[in-house]
């Protein structure tokens, strides 16, 4: 079968170029059709998508769109709905995670965009969300209204089933004109999500196009840069560098870059019930995704001096793992993939010679844990399902440890008294740390989360204040002025 | 087993190349005895693995180092101390580069000679050689310059030179060489580093240069650009050769050695690449999964071992960074294995170093 | 070749069942660690046959009680194989299954109680303690420990030996429960009584006769039975069996 990814609002399918690009997995095959547009259509992509928006989106009270979404969201979290059928079925295949990680993974994540969530994520951002459909009173005197971008350009990334659809709803809550370029390794939520859309309210459809280029295709991709005005990009700190060099310098650039997550177990988490327990929930962690979130824990600093010792924790850890994978089978690596994890494994395995490093679990095992004694600072491992355990006598040595890497932190899941909680989370914040999750929720950040620290809809809007001096003058020059 | 016992009996298995499967099996095995008794870190490695000699029952089954291996650990069953040669790796990580410690080079030579001998010489007892790299002077760590001092010593005519010293290239030289073998009419021999040659090559284009070497000259070169000049890719390399020297394709051989090995491997020319790569009877390549170390099939690509039984002071099986594929006559070499980055948006090492570089 | 590669210790393997289960793990490849206490020729020779049939193995003498010579023990496996997948602790403090002259409960001093925990729960024990760590490092290791099926059904009172195995059952259990979220399974293989071995010699004709006739598969159990059921429960077969316990006895006890 060939499925379509996109959405292409007043191009017809006949009229575009497709790629037609195969994944397998799982014993299956899909060829997926990528559009490739010319330049004439691209740019005219644009400029119907920023005129629709200026038209119809921003003319809209931000609670239709809210609706919109809601009941888009619904249809996606209905497991009878077709679409829903459809993407239980292909993403498997495409992103290679299993259909049960899949399944979960989508209606965990999904559930966090229903009426009530979008709600309250815009009530985090804004005092009073109705400045987005019109000029409202100001706390310190004045009037203020925000505008969203006219038309912003989305460049998502990885396989993360759905991660599209975060700053996807992000610009159309604050009512901009939407473009989205699909990741190649996951080229199709985002497109359906659109369709839904366009269904329950033809005139939001109009205002957003989710189209595919062959990432760093210059000539492809050049016709979006020129005529975006914020840019939202997903991707490692090279492509994002590359992508900062080509856009005009008034284009608000919003990069998110590759991140490194790690998890901190205090001693009063290590007893005797509670440790087996709490290496579920980090093995839960770890095993989500493969570890390819940004989210995702790759190294875990275990404190000494509780009943069990972190070398049993990393025992415990490890055959949750174990277990994990009868459920949630590894995805197939790529070769690539597989240098990477043996390389990592291999460098772990010669520091054990030393007796530096202890490994668990068997080269053919689908998942590796190594624990070490002394204090190291924070390092990746070798992704899809490998995680260092290291020990330390304090969780207070732990900030020093992954500071020095500020740029790349984000998520740390934290298991500590509350006591200790609130000053480790203080020095965390002080490094870089822009969320603390519990073990087992690290994958899973809660609705109105602040992606990397900042203000998702905050940081794409334009405020036009009013200043109390301007009303007031104002005053001056009314008809029923004295 | 001695050092003594183990050394004569590899002389003994080198000067056999009518010996059987069987006889490799049995000398691999006495061989990582020998290592796994001696060898203290490597022993450490096969009890991790949990392959030690009560194990091990068949070549394959050896515990393979990975390379890297060699920069961090002291992998010799003499005393290092004891080494009359210790080779060290150009490349290094972090500053610290790959040794191999030899207490003798006896057998590292009588491999190097034979082999050469069967697939250089080919039936050749000398041969005029012109040299492009240092000698073993000047780089007494050097497995390849010994190589090639060696090569020297043991087939090369009296007149063989050495065009690269501690001034750089004697291009002046090496023409005058060139011209002058052309001129006589007897075949010449080029050997070296594969990046030496790509100066050369440069300098005869900006001339506007060729010559046409004796029929039966011959070229070798080894070890890829390493970043050492411009990266080309083969086919672009050996027409280049080609027709610089006037020496066929068929007559370029690539010879794949490391210092990590005390054999090396040839192709019996480069008329197409990439070409079929193979070793001595006292060596064995597999082709194995990066993460299971399990054999794979013939024609399946993936990581090269070498089990290189000459290598008997170190370790004899090592885990290469080499992508390859077993085909018949031999395996395929397919560049470098290198980690992917992340498919997600989870920082992976190769950035996570670029960004602590910078 | 179901064990190949693998390195399983069989306590007890100089004779009678340990020596046929050494034997069997060897001809499915394993590479076998022979322990006994005194007979170092049967040992040696059990080892001989582990070779011959396809598989490696190690003698190590040591007596399963004394800490210090299992440690020793747990010293050599790691020295010389590196690893540890399974261990089947088959030793036992010596007994004579004979009916005609066994002591009955107000003849049993609780020395002889004392002397069977030791043999069958403190061997264990010292074992299973001792080889943790090397075990640990597998992913899937197992421990089959050596009961008995007079613990479900006493034919015949023997009290100080049944109270023992009754015990290990126990041990067993709990040891399950512990090591399991560490990946490594413990179950029981119960006998019925097995003939030959030196243990049984002494029970005569007319008893076994009168098992037989009770026994729904009509024979009475050989060492090489007790094997078939110890490799199900060391390999991958029974990678989601832990705490059980299997009885061998041709269907005497159905539990």
């Amino acid at each position: 079968m060939i499925a379509h990814a996109g959405h292409l609002p007043g191009l017809s399918r006949e009229a575009v170029r497709w790629r037609e690009v195969a994944h397998g997995a799982w014993g299956e095959r899909v060829v997926l059709a990528l559009p490739e547009l010319d330049a004439a259509q691209a740019a005219a992509l644009c400029e119907q998508v920023r005129e629709n928006a200026r038209g119809r989106l921003k003319q809209m009270p931000v609670a239709r769109i809210v609706d919109a979404v809601d009941a888009a969201v619904a249809r996606l979290l209905d497991r009878d709905h077709p679409l829903r059928r459809k993407a239980e079925h292909l993403l498997p295949i495409v992103t290679g995670y299993d259909r049960e990680s899949v399944r979960l993974g989508l209606t965990g994540y999904l559930r966090t965009f229903r009426r009530p969530q979008l709600l309250r994520f815009l009530a985090e951002d804004f005092a009073n969300p109705a400045m987005l459909d019109g000029f409202q009173p100001a706390a310190k005197g004045g009037l203020l209204r925000a505008q969203g971008p006219n038309l912003l350009l989305h460049i998502w990334a990885g396989n993360v089933p759905a991660l599209s659809l975060w700053s996807l709803i992000c610009g159309l809550l604050v009512k901009a004109g939407s473009i989205g370029k699909l990741a190649s390794a996951e080229p199709l939520t985002a497109g359906w999500f659109a369709g839904l859309l366009a269904g329950i309210d033809p005139e939001i459809g109009e205002c957003l196009a989710v189209v595919w280029w062959k990432g760093g295709n210059a000539a492809a991709e050049a016709p979006f840069l020129q005529a975006a005005d914020t840019v939202m990009a997903y991707g490692g700190n090279e492509t994002l560098a590359a992508l900062r060099a080509k856009l005009p310098v008034t284009t608000r650039f919003l990069p998110h870059g590759h991140r490194i997550g790690f998890g901190v177990v205090a001693r009063e988490a290590l007893d005797s019930r509670k440790a087996p327990a709490l290496a579920r929930l980090a093995a839960h962690d770890v095993a989500r995704y493969e570890q390819q979130g940004c989210y995702s824990p790759q190294m875990l600093f275990v404190e000494r001096g509780g009943r069990v010792a972190p070398a049993e924790f990393a025992g415990y850890l490890a055959r949750e793992l174990a277990a994990l994978a009868h459920r949630h089978p590894r995805r197939a690596l790529s070769p690539g993939e597989a240098a990477a994890v043996a390389g990592w494994r291999g460098a772990q395995e010669l520091r054990g010679l030393e007796g530096a490093a202890e490994l668990f679990g068997e080269p053919a095992d689908p998942w590796s844990v190594v624990h070490v004694e002394a204090a190291e600072a924070l390092s990746p491992t070798g992704l899809n399902r490998t995680l260092k355990l290291v020990a330390v006598d304090d969780l207070a040595a732990v900030p020093a440890l992954v500071g020095p890497y500020r740029a790349f932190l984000q998520t740390a899941g934290v298991a500590a008294a509350p006591e200790r909680l609130l000053r480790l989370a203080e020095r965390l914040a002080a490094v870089g740390v822009s969320r603390i999750a519990p073990l087992g929720r690290m994958t899973a950040p809660e609705p109105g989360w602040h992606h990397d620290g900042r203000f998702s809809l905050l940081d794409l809007v334009t405020l036009t204040e009013i200043e109390p001096g301007a009303e007031a003058a104002a005053e001056g020059f009314a008809s029923y002025a004295d | 087993m001695t050092q003594a016992e183990i050394i004569e009996a590899l002389l003994a298995f080198i000067a056999r190349p009518d010996a059987s499967e069987a006889e490799f099996e049995a000398m691999a095995l006495q061989v990582f005895a020998y290592q796994f008794r001696n060898n203290e870190p490597y022993r450490r490695f096969a009890l991790q693995r949990g392959r030690t000699p009560l194990a091990v029952r068949r070549w394959r089954d050896i515990p393979a180092v990975p390379i890297t291996a060699f920069k961090g650990l002291t992998l010799s069953c003499c005393p290092p101390e004891a080494a009359s040669h210790v080779f060290m790796t150009s490349g290094t990580t972090q500053g610290v580069r790959g040794r191999s410690y030899h207490p003798t080079l006896a057998v590292w030579q009588r491999s190097m000679l034979d082999n050469f001998r069967a697939r250089f010489m080919r039936g050749r007892a000398r041969i005029r050689m012109g040299i492009l790299f240092p000698d073993d002077r000047e780089l007494p760590n050097s497995s390849l310059a010994h190589y090639l001092s060696l090569a020297r010593r043991a087939c090369g005519t009296p007149d063989s030179q050495g065009f690269i010293g501690a001034d750089g290239l004697d291009l002046d030289g090496l023409l005058a060489a060139l011209a002058q073998a052309e001129a006589g009419g007897e075949p010449y021999a080029l050997l070296g580093a594969s990046y030496s040659f790509v100066p050369v090559l440069d300098a005869l284009a900006a001339q506007g240069r060729r010559f046409a070497l004796p029929e039966g000259s011959l070229i070798l070169d080894t070890g890829g650009f390493k970043g050492q000049s411009r990266e080309l890719a083969p086919d672009a390399f050996y027409d280049a050769l080609s027709a610089a020297f006037g020496v066929p394709r068929a007559s370029c051989i690539n010879m794949y050695g490391m210092t990590e090995l005390s054999s090396q491997f040839y192709d019996d020319g480069n008329a197409v690449c990439p070409s079929v790569k193979s070793g001595p009877h006292w060596v064995r390549s597999r082709v194995v999964d990066p993460l299971t170390g399990a054999d794979l099939r013939d024609g399946e690509r993936g990581v090269l071992v070498h089990h290189d039984l000459a290598h008997f002071n170190c370790v004899s099986a090592i885990l290469t960074e080499d992508a390859g594929e077993i085909v018949p006559g031999g395996f395929l070499l397919l560049g470098r294995v290198d980690g992917e980055a992340s498919k997600g948006c989870s920082v992976a090492v190769a950035e996570f170093l670029a960004a602590a570089r910078s | 070749m179901r064990f190949q590669g693998r390195v399983i210790l069989v306590t007890g393997a100089s004779r009678g069942i340990g020596a046929a289960i050494a034997r069997a793990f060897a001809a499915e490849g394993g590479i076998v660690v022979v322990n006994y206490r005194t007979n170092e020729a049967a040992a040696e020779a059990v080892a001989a046959e582990c070779r011959t049939l396809g598989g490696e193995a190690l003698t190590v003498a040591a007596d399963v009680t004394s800490a210090e010579a299992v440690a020793a023990m747990a010293q050599r496996i790691a020295e010389e194989a590196g690893r540890l997948d399974a261990v089947v602790n088959n030793a036992f403090a010596p007994y004579r299954f004979d009916p005609d002259r066994r002591a009955r409960f107000w003849e049993t001093p609780w020395e002889a109680y004392g002397r069977q925990f030791d043999g069958a729960v403190k061997a264990t024990y010292t074992v299973c303690q001792a080889m943790l760590p090397l075990l640990r490092r597998r992913s899937g290791a197992s421990i089959v420990n050596l009961a008995s099926d007079l613990v479900a059904r006493p034919s015949i009172a023997y009290h100080d030996y049944a109270t023992a195995k009754a015990a290990l059952i126990g041990f067993s259990r709990n040891l399950a429960a512990e090591l399991g979220p560490l990946g490594i399974r413990v179950n029981c293989v119960a006998p019925g009584l097995v003939y030959p071995t030196d243990a049984s010699a002494a029970t005569p004709e007319e008893v076994r006769e009168t098992l037989i006739a009770q026994t729904p598969l009509r024979r009475i159990a050989t060492p090489a039975d007790v094997a078939g059921p110890v490799l199900f429960l060391a390999g991958e077969g029974s990678g989601f069996v832990t705490g059980q316990v299997l009885h061998v006895d041709g269907g005497l006890v159905m539990a």
